[in-house]
């Protein structure tokens, strides 16, 4: 992953002293991250972070399991370490439970239809069937 | 500790870090449209072909019977069409960029990538749901799509999304235009191709040129242009400070107090090359959209930003903080070249994979050529021409006498 090949600063002591803590296992020892967010230094300020999480937190109610995964993905050092951050944490925790839910759910409907097939829907899976929708409606061929 | 006594960076590390973050992505799309290309097309061959109605073709439609010369006017006849659609909508562009819309770019942006996922990604994914026989129920797959493409969205409009998120829809959406042109015919692929590289050319480096224009116009008013572009994460350079690895458009006040602060303790010892080399290199390339949609074009922008500086002077960074143009060594790569590249070497895909190697290997070679131009000239310069005229000088040389000679090698159980 290219985060890790961002050059650790030099310790002559011209930077930042954690600027750079990223997601590998030499920076949880040093203690609490300094960045909320997985860019590092390069991504959002704590300030910015609570209003960042708490929008994709709210976002993803519209059918948008994508993006608790990605708020997740994102505020991933939120996650690792308990208790620094405390006003982004409960965003993306809820966000993290939201999209495990919403994932099972989702992957179990879609098991049971690729798996079941046409002995547990009979008719219904031909109709209900991505291909054959798309061509009942016309979807295809418009490239 | 005496900042010149610690041996620098070697230029495989620094110089070469950077190149290696701008390569990964496009070879990551033309692998990507090769094996689209390679899934897709085994199973129908023409029946495409004949169905794509664009702006590309509204001059003439090939006909797989039709003699040499036939093809080769209506393929010339098409790409001056394109080409001249294209520099309208340039021109068209700065001139809203220059009475400051802005924001008008920006939605327009986002519409464009709304419609490239969501359409041409649906229709993508739906092929290969039928090709592939995939036991998908329309629910999963609409709820999958709109995440998607909303997902992508919001990844490519807002600035301070996550790098690898934005980084990866970007490669996406220039996976998913290249291979919409792929469906082309073929003769009006390569002859487009030649004449993106010629335009791109004309455009950068004529007085006159509309990119040159833009380009003069962002930096007169120290904005950045609102495009697509693919940003290769910044390479943190040892003799540098921590601060100046914040992106051009992070306007933090404890980012500069960090900077400065990094810079005044550099500044004690300044090395020989402190000063800032900027190069641009940029190009329009635009996309048009099915007719029948009546979609809007897709703008594309290159723009290919190197910083050379081992270290900034505090006022520079300043200086270059008021710019907006990222005192990072951010390489940045429009999506337009993502694009052409990609569907070189798509369209050699259709071939065989030995032309697929041999167009990879000069579209490489091309663009670490430009790479090394920027260094030398530092001014603006296209992207696209050295790339595609390798590339496809290596395609023809491929097909007309490197197949012959690996087949009868082959045949002969001589070698390969």
């Amino acid at each position: 992953m290219e985060r890790s090949e961002e050059a650790l600063p030099d310790s002559a002591g011209l930077v930042l002293p954690s600027s750079t803590i990223t997601a590998n296992s030499s920076a949880n020892s040093r203690g609490p991250p300094q960045w909320p967010t997985i860019d590092g230094p390069l991504g959002l300020s704590e300030e910015d972070s609570i209003e960042y999480a708490r929008r994709f937190f709210k976002f993803g109610f519209l059918f948008l399991p994508w993006l608790w995964a990605l708020n997740c993905f994102y505020f991933w050092p939120v996650l690792r370490h308990s208790p620094s951050f405390p006003h982004i944490r409960p965003y993306v925790v809820r966000s993290a439970i939201g999209f495990t839910v919403f994932t099972a759910l989702l992957g179990s409907w879609a098991l049971t239809f690729a798996i079941g097939g046409e002995r547990l829907f009979s008719h219904v899976w031909d109709e209900l069937l991505m291909y054959n929708f798309a061509d009942k409606y016309g979807l295809t061929g418009w490239i | 500790m005496d900042q010149n006594s610690r041996p620098r960076r070697t230029i495989l590390e620094s110089l070469g870090e950077e190149i290696i973050r701008i390569i990964t992505p496009v070879s990551i799309c033309m692998f990507l449209v090769v094996i689209l290309v390679s899934i897709l097309n085994t199973n129908n061959d023409s029946s495409f072909s004949q169905s794509i109605s664009t702006i590309a073709t509204v001059a003439y439609t090939e006909d797989s019977s039709d003699s040499t010369w036939d093809k080769l006017k209506g393929a010339l006849l098409n790409s001056l069409v394109f080409v001249v659609v294209v520099t309208a909508v340039t021109f068209f562009l700065v001139l809203l960029f220059y009475f400051r819309c802005t924001k008008f770019l920006k939605y327009y942006m986002g519409f464009s990538s709304f419609l490239v996922l969501a359409f041409t990604g649906g229709e993508i994914a739906l092929l290969l749901v039928q090709d592939l026989s995939f036991p998908v129920d329309c629910v999963t797959f609409l709820l999958v799509l709109y995440n998607f493409t909303v997902v992508g969205v919001l990844a490519v409009f807002m600035s301070k999304m996550a790098i690898f998120v934005t980084q990866g829809y970007l490669v996406v959406i220039g996976m998913l235009v290249a291979y919409w042109f792929t469906l082309l015919p073929e003769w009006t692929t390569w002859v487009l191709l030649v004449a993106m590289s010629l335009y791109d050319l004309a455009a950068v480096l004529l007085p006159g040129g509309p990119l040159r224009l833009l380009v003069e116009l962002a930096i007169s008013r120290d904005e950045d242009i609102p495009a697509l572009v693919y940003e290769a994460r910044p390479v943190n350079h040892h003799n540098s400070g921590g601060g100046l690895t914040q992106r051009s458009w992070r306007r933090r006040s404890s980012g500069n107090e960090s900077a400065n602060s990094g810079c005044n303790v550099g500044s004690a010892h300044l090395p020989s090359g402190s000063s800032e080399n900027r190069a641009y290199v940029e190009e329009v390339g635009a996309a048009g959209g099915d007719s029948a949609l009546s979609a809007p074009l897709i703008e594309r922008r290159i723009d290919v930003q190197m910083h050379l500086a081992e270290d900034v002077v505090p006022g520079e960074n300043l200086a270059l903080e008021g710019i907006g143009l990222g005192s990072s060594g951010a390489i940045k790569l429009g999506l337009g070249d993502f694009i052409f590249y990609s569907v070189l070497v798509g369209r050699a895909a259709m071939y065989d994979f030995m032309t697929v190697y041999a167009c990879y290997l000069a579209i490489i070679a091309g663009l670490g050529i430009t790479l090394m131009l920027l260094a030398v000239y530092q001014k603006a310069l296209p992207a696209l021409p050295v790339s595609v005229m390798l590339g496809v000088l290596f395609y023809l040389l491929t097909r007309l006498l490197l197949e012959a000679f690996v087949v009868e090698c082959s045949i002969n159980l001589l070698m390969f």
